[in-house]
C-alpha cells in the first residue's frame, strides 16, 4: 500500500472513552492492594492498541493480566535474593567484620542486578511485539536477550569509565542491537541508526552544568564586589538582588538542564526510529523538542491540577503522542506478510516493570 | 443452515498470511463455516470462538487453537449469528462474574481484613518465636558492630550496675556503648542494647541515661523488635503488589502506628523501673524537654506527631514528671567515678574503631 500523503499510523482514541477504563482501573487497584494493576495495564493496552490504526487496520493487544502477574512473581524470585542481600546481609557482614567479602559480594549482587536491567529492556520489547497483532500476524524474537544483557553491561561500563562521553554511542548501538533481533511476521527489523547529529545536543547537555557553574561564579563574584553579599552584613536580611540571583540560578539549572535533556532525547528518538525498517517499510518519528516540551508541560499540568489523579491518564497521553508522531513509508505486500515463527514468551514483562522502564 | 455475506462488514484473517478475506458465513445450531471462494475455514463448533473484545462498533473473535485466526465485524454481527457469540471479558473473569461493584465491595473487605491481620498479628506471633532464634538473628544482624563497641573495665561495671538496678529479670544479653556520633540508643533482636556515644556525652547526669536505658529494656521485655520485624516482613509481602512509592508510604505509616503503642509501653516500663531502683525520673523528663527543643518545639511536633514514631516529647515528659514523688530522696543511678568511666569509655578503649565510615 502506498503512502499517499495520509499518515500510516493514526490514533482514534478519545480520553472520554478511556476515562471509564482509567477510573475503574484505579479503583480496583486500590481495593486489591495493588494486585489488580496487571489486569489494569492489560485493559489500558487493549484499548490503546485497538484505537491505533496502521494503514488499513487496527492493532490488537492480546497480552493478559495473568501473564504479567506471573512475570512479576518470577522477578520477585530472581531479584528478591540479591536485593535482600544488599539490604540486610551486607550490613550484617560489615558489622561482623567481613567488610572485604561484603564489598565483593555486594559488587556481584549489584552487577547481577545491572545485567538483568539490560535483559529486561530486551524482553519487554520482545513481549510487547509478541502480543501485538495486525492483520492476524504478530511480532516477536527468537533471541532471549541474555547476550544483549552482556552488551548492555559492557557498553555502559565503558561509558562511565570514559566520563559518560560515549553515552550516545552506547544508546544508539544498544537500540540497533535490540531491534535487529526483533521481527514482525516473517521479516526481521533492520536497525541502522547512527549517532550523526546526536553529539551536538549531547554535548550541550554535558557542558551546560559546567557553563552554568562558571557563569554562577562570575555573576556571584560581580554581585559580591558590588557589596551585595549578605556575608558583609550578617545581621541584615539577604538583599533582593541576591535572592533574585538565587532563584534564577535554581530555575536555570533545573529548567535549562531539563530542556537540554529533552532536546537530546527528542533527537535520539528521531534518529533511532528513522534508522528502523521492516522489509520495505521505513519508519519515521516526527516529534521535535517543542513537541516533547509540550507533552511534558501538559503532563505536569495534568498531574498538578488534578492533585495527582491525572497520573492515570499519562499512559494514554504518551501512547497518543507516540502514535501521532510515528510514521512509515514504503510498501507492504500483505500476501508476503505471513505468520511469525518465533516462540512467544510465556510470561509478561515483569523484569522491565521491576526496573520501572517503559511504562505504557 | 443460515447464511450471511459476503460483505465488507464481515472480515477474516486466517492466521497464516496477512491477506484479508470477506467470507460468506454459514451457520447452524452446532457451529459455523467460512467460505471466501478461493478458500474456507471450518466447520468450527461455537465453543471454539474466543471473544477478543473490540470497541467503537467493532467486535473481534479468535479461534481456540489457531493463533492469528480472526473473525471480525464492523457494526453489529448478523442477527442469528450474534446469539451464538460469547461475551468479551471486561474487567477480568472473576470480576465480571461478580459484577464490578460487588467485586469492589468484596475486595475492600478482604483488603481491610488482610491489613488488620498483618498489623496486629505480629503482636501475638512474636512471643511464640523461640528466644534462641531471635538471639541468632540479632547476632547475625549486628555481630560486634564492626569493632565499634567501647569497653573498659570501669564502663562494663557501670553498665552492669545499671542493668541489675533497672531490669534484673529482663533477658538482656548485652548492653554496650557504640562509637557512633548520634544521640540515640537502639534495641537489637536477641536482647542487645546499643547506646550511641553522643547520648552519653549529651546526658547531663547518669539518671538521664538510666531513664533511656530502662526504656530500651522495656522494648526487650516486650519483644518489640521481633514484633516489628515480623510486621515489616508481612507488610512488604502484602504491599508488594503496589508500586514502590505508594507501598512504601503506606508501609511506613502502618509500621509507625505500632511504634507509638510500643514506645508508650516502653516508657511505662521505664517509669516503673526507675521507681523500683529509686532513681529520680525528673532528669529523664528534662531530657525529653531538650529533645523537644531539637524537634522544633511542641507545636511543630504535635502537627507532625501523627507520622512520628515516638509519642510527642511533651507527653512523655509529663508522664515521667507525674511519676516523681515529691520531697523523696532519690539515689543517683551511678557514682561520679562510675559515670566518668562510662563517659570516657570510647576515649579510653584502646582497640575501638574510630571514624564514621563503616567500610574501610
Amino acid at each position: 500500500m502506498d503512502d499517499d500523503g495520509a499518515r500510516a499510523f493514526r490514533f482514534h482514541g478519545n480520553w472520554r472513552d478511556y476515562a471509564p477504563i482509567a477510573f475503574t482501573n484505579l479503583l480496583l487497584t486500590i481495593v486489591t492492594l495493588g494486585f489488580y494493576r496487571f489486569w489494569a495495564t492489560t485493559r489500558t493496552r487493549r484499548y490503546l492498541w485497538s484505537q491505533t490504526q496502521f494503514i488499513d487496520d487496527r492493532l490488537e493487544w492480546t497480552g493478559t493480566g495473568m501473564e504479567l502477574f506471573i512475570g512479576f512473581l518470577l522477578v520477585l524470585l530472581l531479584l528478591g535474593i540479591p536485593i535482600l542481600f544488599l539490604q540486610f546481609g551486607l550490613q550484617a557482614m560489615v558489622f561482623q567484620g567481613y567488610a572485604g567479602a561484603a564489598f565483593l559480594l555486594g559488587f556481584l549482587a549489584f552487577a547481577f542486578i545491572f545485567y538483568l536491567g539490560g535483559v529486561a529492556r530486551f524482553r519487554m520489547l520482545r513481549y510487547r511485539l509478541s502480543r501485538t497483532w495486525w492483520h492476524g500476524i504478530r511480532g516477536g524474537a527468537d533471541d532471549l536477550g541474555w547476550g544483549y544483557g552482556v552488551s548492555y553491561m559492557w557498553r555502559y561500563v565503558v561509558s562511565v569509565i570514559a566520563l559518560y562521553l560515549p553515552v550516545p554511542w552506547a544508546m544508539i548501538a544498544l537500540w540497533n542491537e535490540r531491534w535487529a533481533k526483533m521481527s514482525f511476521g516473517p521479516f526481521a527489523f533492520e536497525a541502522n541508526a547512527t549517532t550523526r547529529g546526536l553529539y551536538g545536543r549531547f554535548l550541550l547537555f554535558y557542558l551546560l552544568p559546567i557553563v552554568l557553574l562558571v557563569a554562577l561564579f562570575a555573576v556571584g563574584a560581580a554581585i559580591g564586589v558590588a557589596g551585595y553579599l549578605p556575608t558583609d552584613h550578617p545581621a541584615e536580611p539577604a538583599s533582593p538582588v541576591f535572592v533574585l540571583f538565587g532563584v534564577l540560578t535554581v530555575l536555570g539549572l533545573y529548567g535549562g538542564l531539563g530542556i537540554v535533556a529533552l532536546a537530546y532525547y527528542a533527537k535520539f528518538f528521531r534518529v533511532a526510529i528513522d534508522g528502523l525498517s521492516l522489509s520495505t517499510l521505513d519508519f519515521h518519528f516526527n516529534a521535535r523538542t517543542k513537541d516533547w516540551f509540550r507533552l511534558v508541560l501538559g503532563d505536569i499540568a495534568l498531574v498538578v491540577l488534578t492533585l495527582g489523579v491525572g497520573v492515570i491518564f499519562l499512559s494514554y497521553r504518551h501512547w497518543k503522542f507516540f502514535v501521532t508522531n510515528l510514521d512509515a513509508s514504503g510498501e507492504i505486500r500483505l500476501s508476503e506478510l505471513t505468520q511469525s515463527t518465533t516462540r512467544a514468551p510465556g510470561q509478561g514483562e515483569g523484569l522491565a516493570a521491576a526496573f520501572d522502564i517503559g511504562a505504557i | 443452515m443460515t447464511s450471511a455475506g459476503p460483505d465488507e462488514s464481515i472480515w477474516h484473517f486466517d492466521g497464516h498470511s496477512a491477506t484479508r478475506h470477506h467470507p460468506r458465513l454459514d451457520w447452524h445450531a452446532d457451529g459455523f463455516t467460512l467460505d471466501w471462494g478461493t478458500g474456507g475455514s471450518g466447520p468450527h463448533p461455537w465453543s471454539a470462538l474466543v471473544p477478543l473484545g473490540g470497541t467503537a462498533g467493532r467486535s473481534v473473535y479468535g479461534l481456540r487453537g489457531t493463533s492469528g485466526w480472526r473473525l471480525g465485524f464492523t457494526g453489529a454481527p448478523p442477527e442469528g449469528f450474534a446469539i451464538h457469540l460469547p461475551l468479551p471479558a471486561r474487567y477480568g473473569r472473576w470480576i465480571d462474574r461478580l459484577g464490578l461493584w460487588r467485586a469492589i465491595g468484596l475486595f475492600t473487605v478482604a483488603a481491610a481484613a488482610i491489613l488488620f491481620l498483618v498489623v496486629s498479628a505480629p503482636r501475638w506471633i512474636a512471643p511464640h518465636i523461640p528466644q534462641s532464634w531471635e538471639d541468632r538473628l540479632g547476632d547475625a544482624m549486628a555481630g560486634d558492630f564492626g569493632g565499634r563497641l567501647c569497653e573498659t573495665p570501669g564502663s562494663r561495671a557501670a553498665l552492669e550496675k545499671l542493668r541489675r538496678a533497672l531490669g534484673p529479670d529482663v533477658p538482656i544479653r548485652q548492653i554496650a556503648v557504640a562509637n557512633v556520633p548520634m544521640v540515640n540508643a537502639i534495641t537489637l533482636p536477641g536482647g542487645r542494647i546499643l547506646i550511641f556515644e553522643d547520648l552519653i556525652s549529651e546526658a547531663k547526669s547518669p539518671d538521664e541515661l538510666a531513664g533511656v536505658l530502662a526504656h530500651e529494656m522495656g522494648h526487650v521485655r516486650h519483644r518489640d523488635t521481633m514484633t516489628a520485624l515480623v510486621r515489616q516482613l508481612g507488610l512488604s509481602v502484602v504491599l508488594g503488589g503496589l508500586n514502590g512509592q505508594v507501598g512504601g508510604a503506606i508501609n511506613g505509616l502502618l509500621a509507625m502506628s505500632y511504634s507509638r503503642d510500643a514506645e508508650r509501653a516502653a516508657d511505662d516500663f521505664s517509669i516503673h523501673a526507675l521507681r523500683r531502683a529509686n532513681i529520680s525520673p525528673l532528669p529523664t523528663a528534662a531530657f525529653f524537654d531538650r529533645l523537644s527543643g531539637m524537634a522544633g518545639g511542641d507545636k511543630v511536633e504535635r502537627a507532625t506527631g501523627w507520622m512520628a514514631s515516638h509519642p510527642v516529647s511533651s507527653e512523655r515528659k509529663a508522664a515521667f514528671e507525674r511519676s516523681a514523688v515529691k520531697d523523696h530522696r532519690y539515689a543517683p543511678a551511678l557514682t561520679p567515678a562510675e559515670w566518668k568511666a562510662l563517659v570516657d569509655a570510647c576515649t579510653d578503649d584502646p582497640d575501638v574503631k574510630k571514624g564514621g565510615g563503616f567500610f574501610f
